[in-house]
């Protein structure tokens, strides 16, 4: 492009401009340094922190498993029979670093249902006072540890074992309820392990991992409209109702063998091979509440094993 | 190029045939071809020495602070210069037939106006150039972006406008079926309130879901008519899997505000446009919090953890409770549990003569009673997306809490109840001619605010235009 007259120079020779201190304060090296190092600290924390943080912000000790057992105070249980059950729990606790809570049925607001429904306010209960732990292990008070040597979260919850034991495509309330068990259930995504006795659901023994399925799951069975019902069985049959009605819950369900976590009394409505046999992880004594009145049944049939549970306990 | 103005010897560059100009050095005038150069070199060469000559006589003749372009002409010649007319030298003629033709006087340029036009876009100057291709630009990207479909794309591309994640569920044909007869009035409603939410999700790149709630005997074990909601959202969650919000309106809503989306107006700042206690404004007199010892310090509490993160459901409440008229959900496995449970036999059985309102009071019973249920669900001022006509909930007047106002520019009005003895066609046609009416286009302001009433003084009539 041509333009009608040149562009002048300027003539004015350039002045360097005054120096402003007498050195300079950051020379470029220094600043590149500056950053590398900053960048180094900034790596070797973020090592650190993978390599020692432990995860979720647990904190030390905290028990991995709670095991629950609501105390029946209205029945005439004897004292000694009570103590007999705690310590029963505290010992096994004790053993494998556990955690045990034994509220009362009258700890809680149930309006005028039955007692059995505290059960579920009290794994909601134990799941506030222990924030941290993974497992929660509702252990019915009729019951007794007898092997001290299986750990619940290695032993039954640990996903490859719970993967072979879990029993898939099963009628959920035998013989013929139409919902079945799903068959395409991980391990790792198990939330609710259950057993099955003779009549259907047993939740004299049940294994729930904390999370807000956890809740969800126990806030719906509690539901004021369940408890109004005047279901035969209450809460079982709560239960199995919401088993059966609500795939958000069924799915997250898996059910086990009988003798696993629920092994029976010989006089206990147990599945075929439910019965308790030497070396079971638990003997329950479902059905001793309903002989309460005439004899003090419970007592009785738990008499020999609980002298039993304490030698095998003191045995290694 | 060289532009020095200095002479040089030899005279090469020193080109400039017919030297008279006063001001000596140099000139805009285009350069002759060569060949005419060569044969006129001895010519070029006497009249670069004079005018060299007449420069440094100007330089001497006055001290060094004179400067050279003191006057008005020497300040401005290139300007002046630049906009004459250009000198044509005949660049494709042989000198001999320029010689005829008489050179050094101003001819009119060769080729008429196409030629003058290219002259001058050739004379526009470098910034000019820079400030047009500029304009240009953002000519170009605005016809690319708004008139093209390009705006369309981007507002619902995930990372930038995020409109996929958004996905509007229309309730049609509410009610009907099997139990009346639709009359030509709910023809027109449910156009209506079609092409609104239509403009409106296009607009902003929302999908629309609409779904034919007309009653049918569908479920063999229990009569479930209009509990239907349920069902159609969790349809919707399976059929938009990249969509993250829910936005459930019925067939008798109409949205006012359609340059309003729903990024700005609520889910940019979901958390302050919320409330989680719903102390706040309570109309069922709901306990809240729990104040049950078993639970946890978030359910204790009444905003829940009061991260906008946890809110899964966002209900606004009018005077008697909650309103499922218009209410968001988002995707989360919570919302499934919701759904799942939301609907129960046992429930059903019980309530089912006591729940007139169905869904909405099924959920505040759950709202009551589950904690896990209140946790994760946040209110909204119910004006933000569901403001009512003076019609509903009118018992008390009008509530600025409650009803529609357009000096605010409510967002949605929903015309709730108005099946019950009112005229929803009526109201229908009143708010979207009132919705037109507030968000008209400067041409149309302009039209009416100012042709209209001008015409309205001169005259005395009043025109439409």
């Amino acid at each position: 492009m041509h333009l009608a007259l040149p562009k002048r120079k300027s003539s004015d020779a350039s002045l360097y401009k005054p120096r402003t201190s007498r050195f300079p304060t950051i020379r470029r090296s220094r600043v590149q340094a500056g950053i590398l190092s900053f960048c180094a600290i900034g790596f070797f924390f973020f090592i650190i922190s993978r390599v020692f943080g432990g995860g979720d912000g647990i904190p030390s000790g905290t028990p991995p498993v709670v095991i629950v057992t609501v105390i029946n105070t209205k029945a005439g249980y004897s004292k000694e029979y009570i103590a007999d059950i705690k310590e029963n729990r505290a010992e096994y606790a004790r053993k494998r670093g556990y955690a045990t809570f034994f509220p009362t049925d009258t700890d809680y607001d149930l309006n005028e249902s039955p007692s059995s429904w505290a059960r579920v306010p009290a794994m909601r209960h134990a799941m506030t006072k222990f924030p941290h732990s993974t497992f929660f292990w509702f252990l019915d008070q009729n019951a007794l540890i007898m092997n001290p040597f299986l750990a619940v979260e290695d032993d039954i919850m640990n996903p490859k074992l719970l993967e072979d034991m879990m029993i898939k495509d099963q009628s959920v309330v035998p013989p013929d309820s139409v919902i079945k068990t799903f068959s395409h259930i991980k391990g790792n995504t198990v939330d609710l392990v259950l057993t099955q006795d003779k009549e259907g659901l047993a939740q004299t023994s049940f294994i729930l991992r904390r999370g807000d399925w956890a809740r969800f799951f126990l806030d719906t069975w509690f539901d004021p409209l369940y408890r109004s019902y005047n279901f035969q069985k209450a809460d079982t049959h709560a239960l199995e109702h919401i088993v059966q009605w609500h795939p958000t819950i069924l799915s997250k369900l898996t059910l086990i063998p009988q003798r696993t976590i629920n092994a029976y009394y010989m006089s206990s409505p147990a599945v075929d091979g439910g019965h308790y046999q030497a070396g079971d992880f638990l003997i329950s004594f479902k059905g001793c509440e309903a002989l309460l009145s005439s004899e003090k049944s419970c007592e009785v049939w738990a008499g020999p094993y609980s002298k039993q549970w304490r030698t095998i306990f003191n045995a290694r | 190029m060289s532009r020095s103005p200095s002479p040089l010897p030899g005279g090469g560059v020193w080109a400039s045939p017919g030297l008279n100009s006063p001001n000596g050095s140099g000139n805009g005038r285009s350069s002759p071809q060569k060949i005419y150069r060569i044969n006129t070199n001895a010519n070029a060469n006497a009249v670069t020495w004079e005018g060299a000559k007449a420069k440094s006589e100007g330089l001497n003749g006055y001290p060094s602070f004179s400067t050279q372009n003191s006057g008005f002409f020497s300040r401005h010649y290139r300007r002046i210069s630049n906009s004459l007319p250009s000198y044509q030298g005949g660049s494709d003629k042989s000198y001999a037939e320029k010689e005829k033709l008489g050179r050094g006087r101003w001819m009119p340029q060769d080729g008429g106006k196409m030629a003058r036009l290219k002259k001058a876009i050739g004379q526009i100057n470098r910034k000019t150039w820079y400030r047009i291709g500029v304009i240009a630009v953002i000519v170009l990207m605005y016809i690319l972006f708004y008139v093209t479909p390009a705006h369309y794309w981007w507002r619902r591309a995930k990372h930038l406008g995020g409109g996929k994640k958004f996905v509007i569920i229309l309730a049609a044909n509410q009610g009907g079926g099997v139990m009346e007869w639709k009359g030509p009035r709910e023809w027109a409603i449910e156009r209506d309130s079609v092409r609104n939410k239509k403009k409106y999700a296009n607009r902003w790149g929302y999908e629309l879901e609409i779904v034919d709630m007309s009653t049918k005997k569908r479920y063999a074990h229990e009569w479930r008519e209009s509990w239907e909601k349920v069902d159609t959202i969790r349809n919707c969650l399976r059929k938009y899997p990249d969509a993250e919000w829910f936005w459930w309106m019925d067939l008798n809503t109409f949205i006012m505000e359609p340059s309003f989306s729903l990024q700005s107006h609520i889910f940019n700042h979901l958390g302050q446009e919320t409330y989680r206690d719903i102390n706040s404004y309570n109309p069922l007199n709901i306990t809240h919090p729990f104040s049950a010892p078993y639970l946890e310090t978030e359910e204790n509490s009444p905003v829940g953890d009061g991260k906008p993160s946890s809110i899964n459901l966002v209900i606004p409440q009018d005077c008697s409770g909650f309103n499922l008229g218009s209410f968001f959900v988002r995707r989360s496995a919570w919302t499934d549990r919701l759904l799942d449970v939301w609907w129960d036999p046992v429930g059903y059985e019980q309530k089912h003569m006591e729940w007139v309102h169905k869904e909405q009071d099924a959920l505040e019973f759950l709202y009551i009673n589950q904690p896990w249920i209140r946790t994760h669900t946040a209110f909204i001022p119910q004006r933000k997306i569901n403001s009512f006509p003076p019609g509903a909930c009118s018992d008390n007047g009008n509530d600025t809490h409650i009803h529609y106002d357009q000096r605010d520019h409510d967002f949605v009005v929903n015309m709730a109840g108005c099946e019950w003895g009112r005229d929803c066609w009526g109201e229908m046609y009143n708010y979207r001619e009132l919705s037109n009416f507030l968000n008209r286009n400067p041409w149309e302001l302009f039209k009416e605010e100012l042709v209209a009433k001008a015409w309205y003084e001169i005259t005395g009539q009043k025109i439409k235009i």
